[in-house]
Order: C-alpha cells, then sequence, then structure tokens
C-alpha cells in the first residue's frame, strides 16, 4: 500500500495569497491608489493589485474597515470638487441677459463635469471593489459601491447652495429660450440627465420630480399666465393662434429635447389652461381680427389653426361652436332683415326705423320688378352663406361632424325665425324652374336646387312649405310656364328623397291630372270637329279636387254666351264619359288667346279669362265710349280684388290695352276704362301678364296661416286617433310626445295645441278621460 | 456580465496576453476571458487601468496553472452554448490535468473566473464540483 502512495505524484498545496497580511498596511496602499484613481491616474495603476488588495480585506474579514474609508474617500473627494468646481461657478448676479445665460451654462456644464468625473469613478471603484460588493455589501446590509456613489454625490452635491443655484440656472435658460435667446441646449439636456438619474430615497421618485420638476412647472405657469394676458392684448387673433401654437410647438420640442418625456403632460396642461383656455373665447370674438373676420377673409390657414388649438382643449370645440352659430345667426338676421326690409312694408316694427324709408323709395322699383326679387335675393344670400361656411368647414374644420351638425343648427335657427322661410324657399324654385333655366345649364340648375334642397332641411315647418310649394306648382302648370318638365320632376324627386312619399303625394297628383286632361282634351276635340264646334277651341284642365291647393277661390265671373256655350259642351262631353263626377270651372285659373284689331294691326293676346271677359265687354262699345268700374263690375261679376287686378294687368301695366281715367297705377272703385286703339307694339303676340301677388301681404299671408293653422288642427288629430287606436289606453304625456314625434316631420305641434285637440276629441265621443284624470281611452 | 460582454462584441476577436508569475505568457482572444469576470474587469478598456491600457494582464500563478486557467476559460467559452451535460465531455478538460497541481488550480479558478460559491464554502458550478470530485479521488485513492 505505502509503495504505491509513493508512486502517486504528490499533491502541491495551493500558494498561500499575501502570507503575511496586515490590514492597516492594505489599506493605506489602497486608499492612496483610490485617491490616485480620482486624480485621473488610473492607467498608471494595476488593477490586478488593488483587486487583491479589496479582495484581501474582505477575505480577512476587514469589509466594514475597507467600506467605510471607501466612502469617506469618495465624500471628501466630492466635497473638494464641489468647492473647487462648482462653486466657483456660481452666478455673480449680473444684470445681462447675455453674460446670465453664459454664466448659467457654465455652471450646468460644471456640475455635468462632476457628475461625469464621480461617475467615472465609481466605476472603476466599482470593479477593484466587485469582491466587497459581492461578499460583503450583502452581509453588512450597506448599499453596493454603485449605490453608494449616487447617494453621496446627493449628499454632497444635489445640496443648498449648489441645488438651488443648479435647478435655479436650468430654469433660467428655459426662460432665456422662452425669450428668444438661443441657449445650449444640450448642456441643459445633460444636467436634466444627472437630475434624471438620481433617485430620491429609494422611492423611485428621481431627483427631477422632487426639485425641478415642480419648480419648473410653477414657473412656467406663470409665465403662460402673463404671457397669454400679453398677447390677447398686443396681438390680433390670427397672430395670437399663431403664436400660441408656436409655444405648444416649442415646448413640445423643449419635453423632447432636454426635459423629459413625464413633463410632457403636464406642462402641454398648463399651456392649455394658462395661455389657451382663458383667452379662447375673447381671441374667438375679437372686433376686427376674430373668427368673423377670418371667415370673411378666408383666412383658411387661421381657421385650421384655431380648429387645431380648440381641439386641444374640452371647453375649445363648444367655444368655437358656439362662435361659429352666433357668427351664423348674427349673419342670417342680416340676410333676414334685408329681405324683409325690402319686402312690402309689412315688416315687424323693430326694423322700421331703418327698413321703412328704404320701402319708400324703392317702393316703385320693387313693385315693378319681379316682385319675387326679395324672395330670390333672400335665398341666394342664404345660399351664398352656407357654401361660404361649407367651405371653412371643409379646409380649416377638417370637416369635423360635431361642427357640421352645429353649423346646420344654425341655418336651421335663423332660417326659421324668417317665418317666410317657406315662401321664400318655394318662390326661389318658382323662379328657377319658370325662367332660371335660361343661360344656365341644365346641370347649374340641377345644383342650385340641390342647394335649394339643403336650405329646405333646415325648415321647421315643412306642411307650410308643401302649400306654398303646391301653390306655385299649380300655376306653373296651369299656366303652362314650367320650362323643363324634367326640371319639374326632379325637383320633385328630390323632395320625395327628403320627406317621403307622403310629402308629394298630392303634387305628383298634379302632374296626373295634367297628362289626363291633355288626353281628355285631344278626345274633346276629336268629338266635337265631327259634331258642332263650339266658336272657341277649348282647352281644359280637369283637376281632382283634394289634389289641387284651392287657393284660388272661385270667383263668381259671369261669362259671355260665346264662352258659356264652350264650356258647356265640354261639360256634356266630360260627364258623358265619366258619369257621377262633378264639374267645377275655376275660371280664375284660366287663360286665353285672343285676336284684336288695334288701329295699326291686329295682335294675338293671351289673358287671363277674367281679363277676356273685360276685354269682351269693349267688343261692343265705341273706341271712344267708357265704361266704368262699377259698369264692368256689374257686367262681370267678378270679385272686387280679382277686377282690380285684371284690370291693373290691362290698364296700367306694361301693355296698356285699356286706358283708365284718370292715369294711375291703382285702380280705384270711380275709374272710368276705354279701349286703347292706338295701341302699338312690334311684336304680333302678346302675353298680358296678370299682376301676380308676388311675395304675399300681410293679409294674405293671415289667410294662408289660418289655413295651415286649420290644416295642422286636422292632422294633429287624425294623429291622436290614429295612435290611440292603436293603443286603446295611454296617459296624456305619452301621448303628446308621439304626436310630437310623429307630426316632427311636418311642423312642431305646441302641446297645448295637441291638448285642445284632444278636448276636442273628448268632446266628439272618441276618446274618454280615465279615472285618474290623466289618460285617455279610445271608444271605437 | 451581459452588458459588458455587449460593450466588447467588437473586440472579442482581439489578443491579449496572459502572463505566468514565472515568464511564461499566453495570447487569448478576449472573448476567452469574458470567462472569467475578474480577469475581463482588469483588461476592461472602460476602466482604463494598467493592464487595460497594456492589454497584459499579470497573473500570479506558475506557468502551468496559467495554461490549465486558459485551458479551462477556452474550454468553458467553447461549451458555453451547449443544451445540456451530456454533450460537454467534461473527461476531456479533467484528463489533462496533472493531479499534482489540481488543488493549486482549483483555489484559482474560485479566485479569478467562478463566483458562485455554496455557503459551505464549495463551488456550485458543474464543472468545478467535477475538478472537486477529481480531486478529492486523487487524495484519498
Amino acid at each position: 500500500m505505502a509503495s504505491t502512495r509513493r508512486l502517486k505524484p504528490k499533491i502541491m498545496a495551493p500558494r498561500k495569497h499575501g502570507p503575511e497580511f496586515s490590514a492597516d498596511q492594505t489599506w493605506s496602499a489602497l486608499s492612496k491608489n483610490i485617491r490616485e484613481i480620482q486624480k485621473h491616474n488610473a492607467a498608471n495603476l494595476s488593477f490586478e493589485e488593488n483587486h487583491r488588495f479589496a479582495y484581501n480585506m474582505v477575505l480577512y474579514k476587514r469589509g466594514d474597515m475597507l467600506y467605510s474609508g471607501v466612502k469617506q474617500l469618495v465624500a471628501e473627494n466630492l466635497k473638494e470638487l464641489a468647492t473647487t468646481v462648482i462653486i466657483p461657478a456660481f452666478p455673480t448676479g449680473t444684470n445681462d441677459p447675455t453674460m446670465q445665460s453664459a454664466e448659467e451654462e457654465v455652471l450646468l456644464r460644471e456640475l455635468r463635469k462632476v457628475w461625469d468625473d464621480h461617475k467615472s469613478n465609481m466605476f472603476r471603484l466599482g470593479q477593484i471593489l466587485k469582491y466587497m460588493d459581492r461578499v460583503h455589501t450583502k452581509a453588512a446590509n450597506v448599499p453596493t459601491t454603485h449605490e453608494m456613489g449616487l447617494s453621496l454625490f446627493l449628499e454632497h452635491i444635489i445640496q443648498p447652495p449648489i441645488k438651488g443655484h443648479v435647478v435655479n440656472a436650468i430654469l433660467k435658460q428655459i426662460r432665456h429660450e422662452r425669450d428668444h435667446i438661443t441657449i445650449n441646449r444640450s448642456t441643459v439636456r445633460q444636467c436634466v440627465d444627472v437630475f434624471l438619474s438620481l433617485a430620491y430615497d429609494n422611492t423611485g421618485t428621481t431627483i427631477y420630480k422632487r426639485d425641478l420638476e415642480p419648480l419648473f412647472l410653477e414657473e412656467s405657469k406663470i409665465f403662460y399666465e402673463n404671457e397669454g394676458r400679453h398677447l390677447v392684448d398686443s396681438c390680433d387673433a390670427p397672430e395670437f393662434l399663431r403664436l400660441v401654437e408656436d409655444r405648444f410647438i416649442e415646448e413640445e420640442s423643449r419635453t423632447d429635447h432636454y426635459l423629459t418625456s413625464q413633463t410632457k403632460q403636464p406642462l402641454l396642461q398648463i399651456l392649455e389652461d394658462n395661455l389657451l383656455t382663458p383667452h379662447l373665447s375673447s381671441v374667438i370674438s375679437k372686433e376686427n381680427s376674430g373668427l368673423d373676420v377670418m371667415v370673411d377673409k378666408t383666412q383658411y390657414k387661421d381657421l385650421y389653426r384655431l380648429f387645431r388649438l380648440c381641439s386641444k382643449v374640452p371647453t375649445g370645440l363648444p367655444t368655437l361652436k358656439s362662435a361659429l352659430k352666433a357668427s351664423i345667426v348674427r349673419r342670417g338676421k342680416e340676410i333676414n332683415q334685408t329681405a324683409l326690409g325690402e319686402d312690402f312694408g309689412d315688416q315687424d316694427d323693430k326694423d322700421n326705423s331703418a327698413g321703412q324709408k328704404d320701402v319708400k323709395g324703392k317702393g316703385k322699383a320693387v313693385a315693378k320688378s319681379s316682385g319675387i326679387e326679395p324672395a330670390v335675393k333672400w335665398v341666394q344670400d342664404v345660399l351664398d352663406l352656407k357654401t361660404k361656411f361649407d367651405t371653412v368647414w371643409k379646409d380649416s374644420f377638417n370637416s369635423d361632424r360635431d361642427i357640421e351638425s352645429t353649423l346646420n343648427e344654425a341655418f336651421g335657427t335663423f332660417v326659421n325665425m324668417n317665418d317666410k322661410c317657406s315662401e321664400f324657399i318655394s318662390l326661389f324654385i318658382d323662379d328657377h324652374l319658370k325662367r332660371g333655366l335660361k343661360g344656365k345649364t341644365e346641370v347649374e340648375v340641377d345644383a342650385i336646387l340641390d342647394k335649394t334642397i339643403v336650405i329646405f332641411r333646415f325648415i321647421l315647418e315643412k306642411d307650410v312649405f308643401e302649400k306654398y310649394y303646391k301653390g306655385h306648382l299649380a300655376k306653373r302648370l296651369l299656366q303652362n310656364r314650367s320650362v323643363s318638365d324634367d326640371a319639374e320632376r326632379g325637383m320633385l324627386a328630390k323632395l320625395k328623397v327628403e320627406s317621403g312619399v307622403q310629402f308629394t303625394q298630392k303634387m305628383e297628383g298634379m302632374f296626373n291630372d295634367m297628362k289626363i286632361s291633355a288626353d281628355t282634351t285631344r278626345d274633346y276635340l276629336e268629338y266635337v270637329s265631327k259634331t258642332t264646334a263650339p266658336v272657341i277651341e277649348l282647352n281644359v284642365t280637369v283637376m281632382t279636387s283634394n289634389a289641387w291647393p284651392m287657393t284660388h277661390s272661385a270667383s263668381p265671373c259671369s261669362l259671355p254666351p260665346v264662352m258659356e256655350k264652350a264650356c258647356k259642351s265640354f261639360e256634356q262631353f266630360y260627364l258623358s264619359r265619366h258619369s257621377g263626377r262633378r264639374l267645377t270651372w275655376q275660371h280664375s285659373l284660366g287663360n286665353a288667346d285672343v285676336h284684336v284689331q288695334f288701329k295699326a294691326r291686329a295682335h294675338e293676346l293671351n289673358v287671363a279669362t277674367f281679363a277676356l271677359v273685360i276685354l269682351l265687354l269693349f267688343e261692343d262699345v265705341g273706341d271712344d265710349d267708357v265704361l266704368s268700374y262699377s259698369d264692368i263690375k256689374e257686367a262681370t261679376q267678378i270679385e272686387e280684388r280679382e277686377l282690380k287686378r285684371h284690370l291693373q294687368s290691362l290698364a296700367c301695366a306694361k301693355f296698356k290695352i285699356l286706358k283708365k281715367h284718370p292715369a294711375g297705377r291703382d285702380v280705384n272703385s270711380d275709374d272710368t276704362f276705354s279701349f286703347n286703339n292706338d295701341f302699338s307694339c312690334p311684336m304680333k303676340k302678346i302675353k298680358i301678364g296678370t299682376i301676380s301677388s308676388k311675395t304675399e301681404n300681410s293679409e294674405e299671408r293671415k289667410e294662408t296661416r289660418d289655413r295651415i293653422e286649420e290644416e295642422r288642427k286636422h292632422q294633429m288629430e287624425a294623429c291622436i286617433v290614429r295612435i290611440m287606436k292603436n293603443r286603446k289606453h295611454m296617459t296624456h304625456n305619452d301621448l303628446v310626445n308621439e304626436v310630437i314625434s310623429q307630426l316632427s316631420s311636418k311642423f312642431s305641434p305646441e302641446p297645448s295645441a295637441i291638448k285642445k285637440r284632444i278636448e276636442h276629441l273628448i268632446d266628439r265621443d272618441y276618446l274618454e278621460r280615465c279615472e285618474d284624470r290623466r289618460s285617455y281611452n279610445y271608444l271605437a | 456580465m451581459s452588458t459588458n460582454e455587449g460593450q466588447n462584441t467588437a473586440s472579442d476577436s482581439e489578443w491579449v496576453r496572459l502572463q505566468s508569475t514565472d515568464g511564461f505568457s499566453y495570447l487569448v482572444k478576449r472573448k476567452v476571458i469574458q470567462a472569467s469576470g475578474t480577469i475581463r474587469n482588469m483588461l476592461d478598456p472602460q476602466s482604463g487601468y494598467a493592464e487595460a491600457i497594456s492589454k497584459i494582464c499579470e497573473i500570479r500563478e506558475r506557468g502551468i496553472i496559467v495554461e490549465k486557467l486558459v485551458e479551462y476559460m477556452s474550454f468553458k467559452t467553447y461549451h458555453e452554448t451547449a443544451k445540456d451535460e451530456i454533450s460537454v465531455n467534461l473527461n476531456e478538460f479533467l484528463e489533462r490535468i496533472p493531479p499534482e497541481i489540481v488543488l493549486e488550480l482549483l483555489v484559482d479558478l474560485l479566485h479569478l473566473v467562478e463566483r458562485t460559491i455554496l455557503t459551505d464554502g464549495f463551488p456550485r458550478t458543474g464543472y468545478l464540483q467535477q475538478i472537486i470530485k477529481r480531486c478529492d479521488g486523487t487524495k484519498y485513492d
């Protein structure tokens, strides 16, 4: 056994590391070296040696001595750096901003230098003290070298007065940049980075968060409060918006470039709260440069900027929207006033002062012109306004849906403020369908009508519009004034799309009647050509009574025998084909072609039926004989108002077929008339237009109103019955709400009116009140 | 370790010199000395100590120990990506260790290379345990 063991090679004992270890000696050597490291002389030192020193000290249980020694050395070094490097760089308190800025920059740079120095020292120390960090610090429950370095830096450098000066310098640098003095951003950034990398008390809160950010935000707040006040006083709106937006961009780039993204949100919030929000409404409403002016000057870019800024803050868009609305309504009111001012003097009292003079001055001119001018102008103005704001909306407001609805609401408000809006729109369409096609391509007319539909949408009382439109359509159809059937039908189709079949049903009925009447007339002419044809060639339109608006009162009229005969002839023919129908002649709606021999030449006149009846009276009298007004009235039996109108159109209008004595514009009951034999005109065929009632006067309007009110009563009743028939039992409030919602497409009924209708229906035993006095039963 | 490695990848293929007390010197790639935290720190250009600047690292051991140390580090670096122990043929390395230096080498490795030491003073690392076993075997056989 022994011999075999001897054969085996002997295991060598490991060499002893540092045979005679002395902690004090080692430390003195090591501390000397650490000082050398702090003097940037690491290159002359052996890593291995220092590592071994530290290793041995820990190994021989002298870790605490090593640790506290290192700590002391680092602290001493920092103190020295503070006194030799940073404190001399403290600002001297000069007043020159450029000098100040330079001084601050130096201070910040020095702080960064000390930090860099300290960091690289700690890194080197950390490497040779690795063994201590691994073995000693954990056991002794003290921070590692790296952490110790940070906390020592905090303790000795980030301390008053250094901290105060540095923070101040950073804030001042930012202030300088806000005042548009160029600063060295990277210096500030480096300093801020130091603050960011230092945590306070292990809580994770950085020094930046604790010591710099609150001050910075406070300072920003004060700055922007003042800036906001200053800007709003000294700049016009576009300038203000531009500067404010620049501020936003600047601050954002500031946080990106040399602060931290954590600050971005609160900082921008400060800008919003102090620079933008408080001044927004005053900027929007600025007298000579605010929203209104920007819209007028088509400053779309500025408006877009306004929109962008408004979108940033919660109160922005509502402010913008209400300003937009106010602006539109104000403009709309102006349009309304112009339209009413040019009207025939039945405007409200409030615009009398300015409007009245105007009317008197222009009175004649307006009366002579087409008479629908205010209506056309009003619609055109509204359309222009709409186009204007649509452009703004599209170009500047990003086609924002919310704003669109605001615009529509505003337009709706002022359009409905004009209680003639329905009539005006209908007249506008009438005008375009009657003559607008001339000189305009079909596409253009279509575009105009499309726009009209846009305004139509704003109208709340669609039933009023329906009424007027039907009236105008009837006139166009009967007088054959419509230029294009396609355009008519196109318009009808548009209305149908907007408001449903119900709305246009009767109008379509009118078209239908026209078509059937044409057939009937053809058949009739064929029929009479075989038998005894009356002297007058008759062209009849048979209108279904409920489809056509019977606003034209069936004014009585005694026809001359020759006309009477023709009518009878048609009546006979028609009733023989359709038994059980009743024909009522509406002479007031007809017209006639008549050959008249004047002294100079014969003319073919196209006149209204009533006018023809009047003219025929003069057939038998001598050239110089006169007929008095009362004679004519007696002979024709035409209602006074109609008679006056037709006499006016024959004697006072452009073509004076009759002479009125005395001459004048208005027909009075003591006037006399004679046939104007000297009449001459270059054209053979003359159309004598009836002086139409144009826009209605107040009396007529009242009448129309009353009729509409009457119709509404029926509609409400019908609606109530319809609902109750379905539900059998309903509370009062539910019923009222249901009626309002069902009728809202036509008009907006008043609850009190509905209540009246309900009472009326109870009287008529359609409904009964229940015991609880709050609900109703339907009685079958 | 990972961050330092990341920084040094550029110079991984750079040669550094390890010197023994009796005048042997070994040229190894920087990648290999990554296996030892201490030697790596010593030669870390960032720290700027004398060794890092001269790229010469003095190991206070005999040449034979330094040789085995370099061999161990190469072995470890080579098998760094090994997925399991089977693919690592440790015996290949162990057989080349002369038994008489095994204890000396072990202390050295503990000092310079491996850091994880159990509380009872024994290394946790797989390779070292094998070496310790081998060392035990030599002792008692």
